[in-house]
């Protein structure tokens, strides 16, 4: 049968277009119920005896959600207890509409087999699909197919030999009229709510209930905090008149009481505009969009130099926020003020569960308690739940469900509990999840494009790819790698001249374009290395044994080969598809020791030290151009091998073989990205590195200023010359420090494409033009790459997606933020491990250098643990000092003392768990002794404190 | 314009016959042959007819779409007619063959149809000098059995009083910007007003006399023939003559009556069957073109 769809839409331009799509009507689409006889259906998905013991429901029943159920209840139809749901396609459309997220966990549930939720084309059902009345709205016509639907389900399913306890059909919906009229046709109806309180095995799931509009009047007092947000239409009206400003809503993550919103302007013009104070926040959240309106010039502010951290005990809404604002003293400086503005309204909130922990409230039996998440930048959540004893000391997942303006904080649900806080496993899947990594275990979809075992390398194989078995191949890799992407060789040849080869693994070859394995590669981004955990881009088959460049196994490469003379002068280069067979897989310090001794003569040993010696030509080339050599601690944990905990930390050291291998890289990196932009300027993948502002460099000059040492800033060259020259005398590790500080005033580097920027310069390492493709196991950019070189040696085909320099350009931007997720959990998985032996270690004394100077404490680096922390001076329930700050400097007076940059001093350092949401590193000055500041240095190490690590 | 062949004999026994007021096929001089009139014949279209009048087959559709109003005329939205001789109607059609005749008769559509005594086009006006609602009215000929005019106009007159536009309406914002809003609802529609459309009699001077709704026979033996465009007062809004030959003030103004007084007697069951059938709703029997 068939029907039209009729309906008219606004176009683009201005016009009205009518549309008019065919519908066609079905009568052949089952119920999907075991029980039903009629049906010729072959396989049922909703079970014969739906047993869910709900005191409401004593018989057996089949769910029916409305839209709005699903749309905010999703975490609870989430629980593997609900089962046998039927899903509308009323309801399925509605919400793909609405939420695209909440569509696909719909969606992933529908395809778990054991949870028996059907889908019901109710639309295209020749009983269920009805037309639009005149005067009815879309919605309540959405709502009548809905109660048509289960109108027929439960008269369907009303077989005439049923007995009255038999299968019944139940509509969840919270709307009051929908429910009214549901009950009006005599059908079984409840309100979601009441549905899942009657559930009598699972009171947990109440918990998870989004508190819908009326709950939430009762929580709250009808104080307004917050001014009212503004609708969107005119916002909208006001972002095009320019009257107010559209961004990114970013919190500080020093000061809860402090945010800026970026701006994008046209181009590469975007600005930043500071919010500060509660009431001018206004409930935004960090990363939501939002509209802002700048405060007359004469309100403007300077970001406030305090640390601030909301650590008070649950506030009550009556107390003014005025009291917690005291502390935003204006800034003195006229000079630091910028646009200041306050949020009128939300464009887009950009709320996801957060990881986080429960504050339990002090009263006893009361169900409503305070959530602070992990993220110091997300503001706490009031949620409400019957388990708090059982869920504290455990990290647990809560979703935001609104910010009413008389509250507070927002008001949430718990979604679910990642186990018990400072366990490594819930810690670990908390730095993951708060970072935005994909983690889970690759699909099936995905591992069914993997190459079939066992692999055989084919003649055809052979036939396309250069044979370069025999020439002596090996790898150069840190201990314990055990994806291998590159691998290297060094051989005179027969005119005096040298060739070097660079083979990489061919990690393209195995993943085709556009295949779930390429698409969920494309997605990861990169491999995420933690501590004692690597989380793979493709699966481990690929990276660790098929790609991997193992030795003594003949393995394909990407091989990009020059011939050089004795000045490493590049005479030729080529690149090419090959086979190589590794001879040797060495760590750095085999290699080093097969240099260095000279009694060992073999071609791998020959072959090493001709790459070592072309390396260092290669280096002080390098740096005679302008590169930098920056300078960052990075620390090493050594783990038990049975329990995993850090028992040793050391920082890492740098040998010449890492050099050696890393200059290569580069070489061959430089090399492609020549290459590939020559063949295609529009659509190449490169890397670039900008020049940072000159700004930045401020508090480098400042700090250097204060020894007597003159920085220059004008390029990379004067700034890597004057960092080479700048010594202190008795203070060997001020030239480190200095790196270490030049490192932090750089800016990200970044992938793009070629068609779409004009700056290619890589910064850091003085080179017009960069790009990654040694990698290609750990990272995507890498494989897009290996795609376009081998599109332009005509060793490959090309698709649609890789010349297309938007797609590209979209593709670079997702690297960009996995890229930039995975060095944060990587740093704080470091910081994980890092509070782990400190945990054991109890209290240490230490040396250390104060780093950066704020209004209200120093930050210090522990050289040997590679450690910062910050030392303040102010806290909660102690007068704080006479403090002085001096934004010239910058130095920081406290009573009688002085803190500069670079200033040597004595703190202890401690695990602060008296915090297990945030545990954190404590330190507290030791010398220099400022009465009423620093504490006593405390006896010796006290013994690990091993009952402390059995609890 | 589609032609028979008809001998001299046969001409004189069709001129003797109307000069007895007896047609061929037993009509009398003011009859129409017999008229189907469906609408909404086309999902597609905001408003669309099909008459078929002998074996005259007419498919009129309407297309609103937003446009901006005539410079000299601000405050009007407007009608824009294009008259498609497919070569379905007759072979003669094929390739550019209909062009003229398209033409001749869109032109004339224009002149009957696009002024504000027919159609209150203040109505089509959305916001005055900046967009107004242009009605595109195709009509696409399928047969020719003689008097295409006559089936054209009933075509439009039906087409337009079944012509449903959606309702929008103007939002202004603080800076004078003005943004089109459509209302969500697909049955909030505005409708036009049809009673003043005319409706088109056109007379063949065959002989002495005049007949209406010729056919092609007939139209054979006639030199010229008056268009006349009548509303349903009476009113006599247009006359034209077309055809080679000419006529006499005196048959002019016979014809002219006569034709005010058929076309006079054309609207209201014209009206009747269209107000009966939009009752019907959703549940009016389809015919479409298989009927």
């Amino acid at each position: 049968m068939l029907k039209s769809k009729t309906f008219v839409k606004k176009t683009r331009s201005g016009g009205v277009l009518k549309v008019v799509r065919e519908h066609y009507l079905r009568d052949d689409i089952w119920c999907g119920s075991e029980t039903c006889a009629e049906c010729k259906q072959d396989s049922t998905v909703l079970q014969r005896d739906a047993c869910m013991e709900s005191s409401l429901c004593p018989y057996p029943h089949y769910l029916v959600p409305d839209t709005n159920v699903v749309l905010h209840q999703i975490d609870v139809l989430e629980d593997p207890v609900i089962r046998n749901v039927i899903i509308l396609q009323t309801v399925l459309q509605e919400v793909r509409h609405r939420s695209a997220t909440v569509y696909k966990r719909l969606k992933d549930i529908a395809h778990e087999p054991g949870r028996h939720f059907y889908t019901f084309t109710n639309e295209h059902h020749r009983e269920t699909f009805i037309e639009r009345e005149p005067g009815e709205s879309a919605n309540d016509r959405n709502d009548r197919a809905i109660r048509v639907a289960v109108k027929w389900y439960s008269q369907h399913l009303k077989t005439p030999g049923s007995d009255p306890d038999g299968l019944k059909v139940v509509l969840l919906t919270n709307d009051q009229g929908n429910k009214q009229k549901a009950e009006e046709n005599g059908l079984l109806v409840y309100k979601f709510e009441e549905y899942i309180k009657s559930l009598i095995a699972n009171p947990e799931l109440v918990d998870r209930l989004a508190l819908s509009n009326d709950d939430k009047q009762e929580i709250t007092s009808s104080k307004v905090l917050f001014p009212e947000h503004l609708p969107l239409s005119k916002i909208q009206a006001g972002i095009k008149s320019g009257s107010f400003l559209q961004g990114t809503f970013r919190t500080s993550r020093y000061n809860y009481l402090e945010a800026t919103v970026f701006v994008q302007g046209k181009g590469e013009d975007s600005t930043e505009v500071l919010i500060q104070g509660l009431q001018n926040l206004n409930r935004a959240v960090h990363h939501d969009v939002v509209a802002v309106e700048l405060l007359p010039d004469n309100q403007w502010v300077a970001p406030s130099a305090v640390v601030l951290e909301d650590d008070g005990a649950a506030k009550d809404d009556a107390v003014d926020g005025d009291e917690e604002e005291k502390v935003l003293e204006p800034s003195a400086t006229q000079a630091a003020r910028q646009a200041t503005g306050k949020v009128v309204g939300i464009i887009k909130r950009s709320w996801r569960p957060f990881c986080g922990m429960l504050n339990v409230s002090e009263i006893k039996e009361s169900t409503r308690h305070l959530f602070t998440p992990a993220d110091r930048r997300i503001p706490r959540i009031r949620i409400e739940t019957r388990q708090a004893s059982t869920l504290a000391g455990q990290r647990i997942m809560v979703a935001i469900d609104g910010w009413p303006k008389h509250s507070r904080y927002p008001n949430g649900h718990f979604v679910r509990s990642l186990g018990v806080a400072g366990e490594k496993d819930t810690e670990q899947e908390v730095l993951l999840l708060e970072h935005d990594v994909p983690h889970q275990d690759f699909s099936q979809a995905v591992l069914s494009f993997l190459p079939k075992m066992p692999w055989v390398i084919t003649p055809e194989d052979l036939a396309k790819r250069q044979d370069l078995r025999h020439l002596t191949v090996c790898s150069v890799d840190p201990p314990g790698c055990t994806d291998i992407d590159d691998a290297l060789h060094c051989r005179e040849l027969e005119n005096g001249n040298l060739e070097v080869g660079v083979h990489i693994a061919d990690v393209s070859h195995f993943i085709r374009p556009g295949n779930a394995l390429d698409k969920e590669a494309a997605n990861r981004g990169t491999t995420v290395y933690l501590c004692g955990k690597r989380i793979d881009m493709v699966p481990e088959l690929l990276s660790s044994n098929l790609c991997s460049l193992r030795s003594n196994v003949e393995r394909f490469a990407f091989s990009c080969i020059w011939e050089m003379n004795q000045k490493a002068e590049i005479l030729k280069t080529r690149f090419t598809k090959s086979v190589i067979n590794s001879k040797a897989s060495l760590t750095y310090a085999e290699a080093q020791m097969r240099i260095d001794d000279t009694n060992k003569n073999d071609d791998i040993t020959q072959s090493l030290r001709g790459l070592n010696k072309l390396a260092k030509i290669l280096k002080r080339k390098r740096i005679a151009n302008g590169a930098l050599t920056l300078s960052s601690v990075e620390v090493r944990f050594h783990m038990d091998s049975e329990t995993h905990d850090p028992i040793d930390l050391q920082t890492k050291e740098l040998m010449e073989t890492n050099s050696m291998v890393e200059e290569f890289m580069l070489l061959a990196n430089i090399s492609v990205a020549q290459k590939i932009y020559d063949e295609f300027p529009e659509c190449a993948l490169l890397r670039k590195h900008p020049a940072p502002p000159p700004s930045n460099y401020d508090i480098l000059i400042k700090a250097a200023k204060s020894k007597d040492v003159t920085i220059h800033t004008d390029s990379a060259k004067a700034l890597a010359d004057s960092l080479d020259g700048a010594k202190v005398d008795g203070f060997q590790y001020f030239n480190t420090l200095l790196r270490i500080l030049a490192t932090r005033c750089m800016m990200q580097a970044v992938y793009f494409c070629s068609g779409m920027d004009s700056d290619f310069h890589h910064y850091g390492l003085a080179s017009p033009i960069y790009t990654h493709f040694t990698s290609p196991i750990r990272r995507y950019a890498d494989i897009i790459v290996h795609r376009l070189l081998a599109v332009a040696i005509g060793a490959d085909s090309t698709y649609a997606d890789l010349m297309d320099k938007h797609k590209q350009s979209a593709l670079c931007n997702n690297l960009n933020y996995r890229h930039k997720m995975s060095q944060y959990a990587q740093r704080a998985s470091v910081a994980f491990h890092t509070q782990l032996f400190f945990k054991a270690r109890g209290i240490l004394n230490e040396e250390g250098f104060v780093l950066f100077v704020r209004k209200n404490a120093i930050i210090v680096l522990i050289p040997k643990f590679g450690l910062e922390g910050t030392v303040f001076f102010t806290s909660k329930n102690k007068v704080s000092p006479n403090l002085v700050f001096d934004e010239e400097g910058p130095t920081l007076r406290v009573e009688q003392h002085t803190f500069h940059i670079f200033d040597r001093v004595k703190v202890t350092i401690s695990l602060d768990d008296s915090n297990i949401q945030h545990q954190k590193i404590r330190m507290a000055l030791i010398k220099p002794v400022i009465p009423g500041v620093s504490v006593p240095a405390p006896e010796a190490e006290p013994p690990a404190k091993k009952q402390k690590l059995d609890r | 314009m589609a032609t028979v062949q008809v001998s001299e004999a046969e001409k004189v026994y069709i001129l003797h016959g109307i000069r007895d007021d007896l047609r061929v096929d037993g009509r009398g001089c003011e009859d129409y042959r017999h008229m189907e009139v469906e609408t909404d014949v086309v999902s597609n279209t905001d408003g669309s007819a099909k008459v078929t009048l002998g074996h005259t087959a007419v498919l009129v559709g309407i297309k609103a779409e937003i446009g901006k109003p005539r410079p000299l005329i601000p405050n009007e939205g407007y009608l824009e007619f294009f008259v498609d001789c497919s070569a379905n109607a007759t072979p003669e059609f094929e390739g550019r063959g209909g062009e003229e005749l398209g033409t001749e008769l869109s032109n004339i559509l224009y002149k009957v149809f696009n002024n504000e005594h027919s159609l209150d086009l203040r109505s089509l006006c959305i916001s005055p000098g900046e967009h107004c609602w242009v009605l595109y009215v195709d009509v696409l000929l399928l047969q020719c059995d003689g008097n295409l005019y006559d089936a054209i106009s009933i075509a439009i007159k039906a087409a337009l009083f079944n012509t449903k536009i959606p309702r929008v309406h103007i939002s202004s914002d603080d800076e004078g910007g003005k943004e089109i809003e459509l209302s969500d609802d697909p049955y909030d529609c505005m409708r036009v007003d049809v009673e003043n459309v005319p409706c088109i009699v056109t007379l063949c001077k065959i002989g002495h006399r005049h007949v209406v709704d010729a056919t092609l026979q007939e139209k054979a033996c006639s030199v010229a023939s008056l268009i006349i465009s009548v509303t349903h007062k009476g009113v006599i809004t247009c006359t034209r003559k077309v055809g080679r030959g000419s006529l006499d003030p005196e048959s002019i103004c016979e014809m002219t009556e006569a034709g005010r007084r058929v076309g006079k007697a054309l609207h209201s069951p014209l009206i009747k069957l269209l107000q009966q059938e939009e009752s019907l709703g959703k549940k009016r029997q389809k015919v479409g073109f298989l009927g």
